[in-house]
């Protein structure tokens, strides 16, 4: 078991909390504007595409390390004082809304329900649940028949889950399933919409844990306790919710990392040997080029395929590191039904965060049942527009939909994670859309299999059997998608992978991929730990190859 | 329309909200840059649109069409879209001339001119329906009222109607158990209307209401 609550061991690895002011303002300006800048000719020692989940973890943990690293992200630098808002339309600009085509026979809408766009990338808007995968999530080919095994192991990963959840540092009970562990700090107090679920799914004898959420509590460093405002989904302005942006960048910048926002990449170039010889990227419409030793994407599930796709040259004609034709493919979503309930009570969902309580009960292959694999459940809150959206997606407009939506304080909602299997027709391939880079846009296709439509079925049903149990008087339930990952999978050898265990790719020995486009299966737990994990871990892996 | 909250003003609170949010939530409440993306022929289909997909005469005033507008003509967009929907601008533009058109087939003249029954009708016709204007009816029908639902349920009007407690930096909330709210909010005064069953009523009576609309304009 992890010892609980380390924080000076925390703090020896990873000092952002006390990096961060302690005045209440959410950022510290001095260490913005004072960070080390390089030039583009400096060969640095390594070149970072994106600075979310994964690219975040990987510039800190090498610039601990004493790398010269330039982590470039498209988006800005974010202050959550001057640049976030409580309030849904808002906050729109914290989404990546550049053009993208969706097809297949089941489309996936992005929007806001893909990567951020800026330093801390989709961490700034996830909800901030922090599950681990089950050891089962990385041999599900051998032992379910379904799916790919990963090259490495849950015991592969562990040690670097328990520094992850430390660092963040995430909250919850002790957990029971997969491999049982506890959490640094103790579960939050329940919110009403979570307290509906906890005695739903206790009439039915499901059991349900408060947490794991990467959200304060108590206080960490210099960041405070979750005050339960419930806009995790529109960036945390407290700094309670872990993002990377407050939990890795401040000490990569401290440990003499850049971090160049509004930069975007266009290309990654090769030099005559075949290796990576920096990237070409845009800012303030210049385009420029960064000189580096090697280099690691980490631009989320569609920009990473799409960077490899446009990167083509003569050795890879169909794209960087596509030569065996899996660059794009195996993008996975999990299937995220959300039930919502009628409850005469008053609950407010909107108070404390979405993210409260899970259950894995059901995480694992059932043998009586008839599809493999399995699915989570979670709370969600839905804030009015999000529950508009669910109301008019039951086929509800006009008058009717005005009068449900007056009643909007009286519904209590639950979302289901559900594992839909890697198939690689589920791809991200280049339209001839331009977008204002000249650059070609992503295209994502993406049709369920049997398996899939079986699970959503059969996930659906226990979220309604939860609120009906709790005394839901109505449920209405809504289709959706939630968490891409996928396009750029690891694999054992050249034909199942376009990395190695490592993250290195096994077409170019110098250019790594440190996303959630990595991953060959996804579980039913939400991916920024995992991606997190697998960052610090082929962290370790460079450093020690150098 | 019974009022659920009566007395509720979320804006009393606006005082405890950051800077930051404040102003993005009062700018609703302020003037609106005139309409800078559609055309006056455009504006003339789409009001009439946005009064019948969110009945904007049952509640307090919302400048929707100026949202959607705003947003159309700065680029604030999902970004993607579907394979056989052109993006968002020439949806609404290729979508407001087939409505017309779509009006004109089935009741006679243009949508801005049929009488509330016939608009309704149109509309069902292109939600349920196939090809219009070139595009899926259901796709344009359901961005339609992802753009209207954006704009009205951001509004703190709105919020008055549906008592959300709205914006919570740096105060948050402490009330946070079911049947219990803060100080300043406001209890629901009808909280058996469940609109579950209201709601299938209202569908019902629209629907048979239309089967006679319909039955009317065929002839
Ligand atoms: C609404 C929502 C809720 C979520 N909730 C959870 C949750 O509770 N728990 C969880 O684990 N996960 C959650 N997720 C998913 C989680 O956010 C992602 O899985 C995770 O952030 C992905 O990490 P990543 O490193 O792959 O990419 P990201 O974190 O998305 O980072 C990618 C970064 O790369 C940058 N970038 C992309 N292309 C380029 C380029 N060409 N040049 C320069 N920069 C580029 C982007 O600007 C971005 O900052 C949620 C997602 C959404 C949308
Ligand atoms: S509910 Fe807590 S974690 Fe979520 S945004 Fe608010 S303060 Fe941050």
């Amino acid at each position: 078991m992890a010892p609980v609550n380390r924080p000076r061991s925390v703090r020896d690895r990873n000092e952002s909390a006390w990096l961060l002011p302690k005045d209440g303002r959410r950022c510290d300006p001095a260490l913005v504007e004072g960070m080390r800048r390089f030039a583009d000719d400096d060969v640095v020692d390594l070149v970072v595409v994106g600075c979310g989940a994964g690219g975040g973890v990987l510039t800190q943990r090498l610039a601990r390390r004493g790398w010269r690293v330039v982590c470039l992200d498209a988006g800005p630098f974010w202050d959550p004082d001057r640049d976030w808002v409580s309030d849904e339309k808002g906050s729109h600009h914290i989404y990546w809304t550049d053009p993208r085509v969706i097809g297949g026979s089941d489309p996936v809408p992005l929007g806001s329900n893909n990567s951020g766009r800026g330093v801390g990338g989709g961490t700034v808007h996830y909800a901030g649940y922090t599950p681990r995968f089950h050891p089962s999530d990385f041999n599900t080919r051998t032992a379910d028949g379904v799916g790919q095994d990963w090259p490495i192991s849950y015991g592969d990963l562990r040690p670097y889950y328990e520094a992850m959840e430390e660092e963040l540092p995430v909250a919850g009970q002790s957990w029971p399933w997969g491999d049982p562990h506890r959490y640094p700090q103790s579960p939050h107090p329940v919110g009403p919409n979570g307290q509906i679920v906890m005695r739903g799914a206790e009439q039915l004898g499901i059991d349900v844990r408060v947490g794991p959420v990467a959200i304060v509590n108590g206080g960490f460093g210099h960041r405070p306790h979750c005050i339960y405002r419930g806009f995790c989904l529109q960036g945390c302005k407290v700094n309670a919710k872990a993002s990377t942006l407050v939990t890795h960048v401040p000490d990569a910048l401290a440990r003499g990392a850049e971090i160049r926002p509004d930069s975007m990449v266009t290309r990654i170039e090769l030099d005559d040997a075949g290796r990576a010889a920096g990237v070409v990227y845009i800012r303030e419409g210049v385009e420029r080029f960064q000189r580096a030793a090697a280099v690691a994407v980490a631009g989320y599930a569609i920009e990473t395929p799409r960077l490899l796709l446009n990167s083509a040259t003569k050795r890879f004609p169909d794209g960087l590191c596509n030569n065996e034709d899996l660059v794009g493919r195996y993008v996975m979503v999990q299937g995220a039904p959300q039930v919502t309930g009628r409850f005469e009570e008053e609950v407010r969902m909107y108070k404390a965060p979405p993210p409260e309580v899970s259950s894995e009960q059901f995480y694992e292959t059932d043998p009586t049942k008839d599809y493999a694999r399995g699915f989570s459940i979670q709370t969600v809150s839905p804030l009015p527009i999000t529950h508009a959206e669910h109301v008019a997606a039951e086929g509800h407009w006009g008058s009717v939909l005005r009068e449900y939506m007056r009643d909007y304080v009286h519904w209590s909602t639950i979302g289901v994670l559900c594992e839909l299997l890697p198939l690689p027709d589920n791809r991200v391939t280049l339209a001839d859309e331009k977008d204002r880079f000249g650059l070609p846009v992503a295209h994502f296709d993406y049709s369920q299999c049997d398996n899939d439509r079986k699970l959503i079925e059969a996930s659906e049903k226990v979220a309604v059997s939860i609120l009906e149990a709790a005394g839901a008087q109505e449920t209405l339930s809504i289709q959706r998608y939630a968490h891409l990952v996928g396009g750029a999978r690891m694999g054992a050898t050249p034909s199942e992978g376009v990395v190695d265990s490592n993250l290195r790719s096994f077409a170019v020995p110098n250019l790594y991929i440190t996303d959630g486009s990595v991953l060959p299966t996804q579980g039913s737990a939400n991916p920024a730990l995992t991606i997190m994990a697998l960052a610090a871990r082929a962290a370790d892996h460079l450093a020690a190859s150098r | 329309m019974q009022q659920r909250f009566p007395g509720y003003d979320v804006m009393s609170q606006a005082r405890e909200w950051d800077p930051v949010t404040q102003a993005v939530v009062q700018a609703r409440l302020g003037p609106r840059p005139a309409l800078a993306f559609f055309t006056p022929p455009e504006e003339a289909v789409a009001r009439p649109l946005m009064n019948r997909l969110l009945e904007l005469d049952e509640g307090p005033a919302v400048p929707v069409l100026e949202g959607i507008d705003q947003r159309l003509a700065t680029g604030q967009l999902d970004g993607y879209r579907q394979v056989g929907m052109p993006p968002a601008p020439e949806m609404w533009r290729r979508s407001l001339v087939a409505l017309d058109e779509a009006s004109r087939e089935r009741c006679g003249r243009e949508f801005a001119l049929l009488d509330r029954d016939c608009q309704l009708l149109v509309l069902e016709g292109v939600r349920t329906g196939g090809d219009f204007g070139g595009m899926p009816g259901p796709e344009v029908f359901a961005a339609w009222l992802r753009f209207g639902c954006t704009e009205l349920y951001s509004h703190p009007d709105i919020w008055n109607e549906i008592g959300f407690g709205g914006p919570a930096y740096p105060r948050g909330y402490k009330a946070t158990s079911p049947g219990i709210r803060e100080p300043w909010e406001r209890a629901d005064v009808a909280p058996a209307e469940d609109p579950v069953p209201i709601g299938a009523r209202m569908e019902q009576a629209r629907k048979r209401h239309l089967d006679g609309v319909a039955a009317r304009a065929a002839k």
